[in-house]
């Protein structure tokens, strides 16, 4: 007899008092391109699979005055294929792009990468360079809209509670401002990041302003590079303040070494891919 | 609404009904080959690497280890046997015959039904969006070209050109 057990919640509300009933025992199942590896490396070994994929209402792109959500069950091809996201939030269009390869994309969901808080997560790093916010709902505590800074707390942990359901994530659009994603990957496909960059910021002549910079597979969990932003904030983007903001992100960022890279290897990545971002962003 | 043990589901495999009761975490992969005897879909590397897996469901080109069977209920799926009469799969098996996309074999299920499902959406890709089309499945043998050359060759030939 199997060790696992099943059930598909046709609405939220729904899905909302199985999590309360089961708890931790409950693990949410959508595009399952996270769930079906762990099972199959026994990394999960029972439990409730909660399979969300029927809740039509967490489906889909939706834009009010400026802000966007995406839905939880929005997968990352619909992301690529709508234009909301390629023109409005094309920092996150570009990390789509690159995210995993085409047949997982048809599966994969955002909001499931976020709630997988993989430190290299493709998803994630330009949800923090949009400032995004994770909105989760639970029938003990209603609705929370976490800012996605204070949704990752470290490899594979999040601010979730086990009877919380992520519902979509937001951000405001960010048409006025110039944004690019880095994956730098082994390979082009199906490959972990090895570091990957965020970065969306605005121009005003060649003074940068409001810099947002973020970076994964750098520290526990995907982050924001404060210091260099608060450097680059209010100057002129020349060559040698490149190379300062370059010397300086390293000083934030505490990489690992692993099969990979090693981390002296991603250190040196990291200035790298910001003045490459930063220079990308402005052609 | 239930808690199961198991999972009764109703699908529709290569067109044909079929009724089975899968356990709460098997995957598509695993139903189709054990439940349905579809040995065309090959297991590879179980976990979303490989996509030796791809068959299409509900329309759409996936890694069948990659999904519950349970979630197929009520869904098409669609196996390289199921569409060896389709027209255009056809000119894809004999363009991979004719330029040596084949050489162990293993990965060209996959290939096959990954390359249809594209070339639906994109009759017309260049050379570059057929590499990236194909990303999701690896080849161990033929260094990629040959497979990349036999695909450039079904688009060029239905574009009227010659191959």
């Amino acid at each position: 007899m199997s060790s696992f057990t099943y059930i598909a919640p046709m609405t939220v509300e729904e899905t909302l008092s199985i999590l309360h009933k089961q708890g931790p025992m409950a693990r949410v199942a959508a595009g399952c391109t996270n769930i079906m590896p762990e099972i199959v490396s026994k990394k999960i070994t029972e439990g409730v699979l909660v399979d969300i994929s029927g809740l039509d209402e967490l489906r889909g792109i939706d834009v009010v005055d400026n802000k966007i959500t995406v839905g939880a069950l929005t997968t990352i091809n619909q992301l690529i294929h709508s234009e909301v996201i390629e023109h409005r939030a094309t920092v996150l269009w570009q990390a789509c792009r690159q995210f995993a390869d085409p047949l997982v994309r048809n599966r994969a969901t955002l909001c499931g990468n976020v709630a997988k808080a993989s430190p290299a997560a493709d998803g994630v790093v330009p949800l923090l360079a949009l400032e995004a916010t994770v909105n989760v709902e639970s029938l003990r505590t209603g609705k929370r809209e976490l800012p996605i800074e204070e949704f990752l707390m470290g490899p594979g942990k999040t601010a979730l509670k086990p009877d919380e359901l992520i519902l979509s994530v937001s951000f405001q659009a960010a048409q006025e401002l110039l944004g690019f994603f880095i994956k730098f990957g082994l390979r082009k496909a199906m490959a972990i990041s090895l570091i990957n960059i965020a970065v969306v910021f605005e121009l005003t002549g060649k003074t940068i302003t409001q810099p947002r910079i973020a970076l994964g597979s750098v520290a526990p969990t995907a982050l924001r590079a404060r210091q260099t932003e608060a450097f680059l904030r209010g100057r002129e983007i020349t060559p040698e303040v490149l190379s300062q903001a370059a010397e300086l992100v390293k000083g934030e960022i505490s990489p690992i070494g692993d099969l990979r890279a090693s981390g002296e290897y991603r250190l040196h990545l990291a200035g790298v891919l910001l003045r490459r971002a930063i220079e990308a962003a402005m052609a | 609404m239930e808690i199961k043990q198991e999972v009764v589901i109703r699908v529709k495999v290569n067109g044909s009904e079929v009724n089975a009761t899968v356990s709460p975490e098997e995957s598509l992969l695993e139903f189709l080959r054990d439940r349905v005897g579809s040995y065309d879909v090959k297991c590879g590397c179980k976990q979303g690497d490989c996509g030796t897996c791809t068959v299409v469901l509900a329309g759409q080109a996936v890694k069948s280890c990659l999904v519950l069977a349970a979630q197929a209920d009520h869904k098409e799926i669609w196996t390289l046997k199921g569409l060896e009469n389709d027209q255009l799969m056809q000119e894809l098996q004999n363009s991979f015959a004719k330029h040596g996309a084949v050489q162990c074999g293993f990965c060209t299920p996959g290939m096959l039904v990954t390359a249809k499902s594209f070339l639906e959406d994109q009759p017309n890709p260049s050379r570059g969006q057929i590499k990236a089309a194909l990303s999701g499945n690896l080849c161990r043998c033929t260094g990629y070209k040959k497979i990349v050359d036999a695909v450039s060759a079904v688009v060029v030939s239905r574009a009227g050109g010659c191959v």
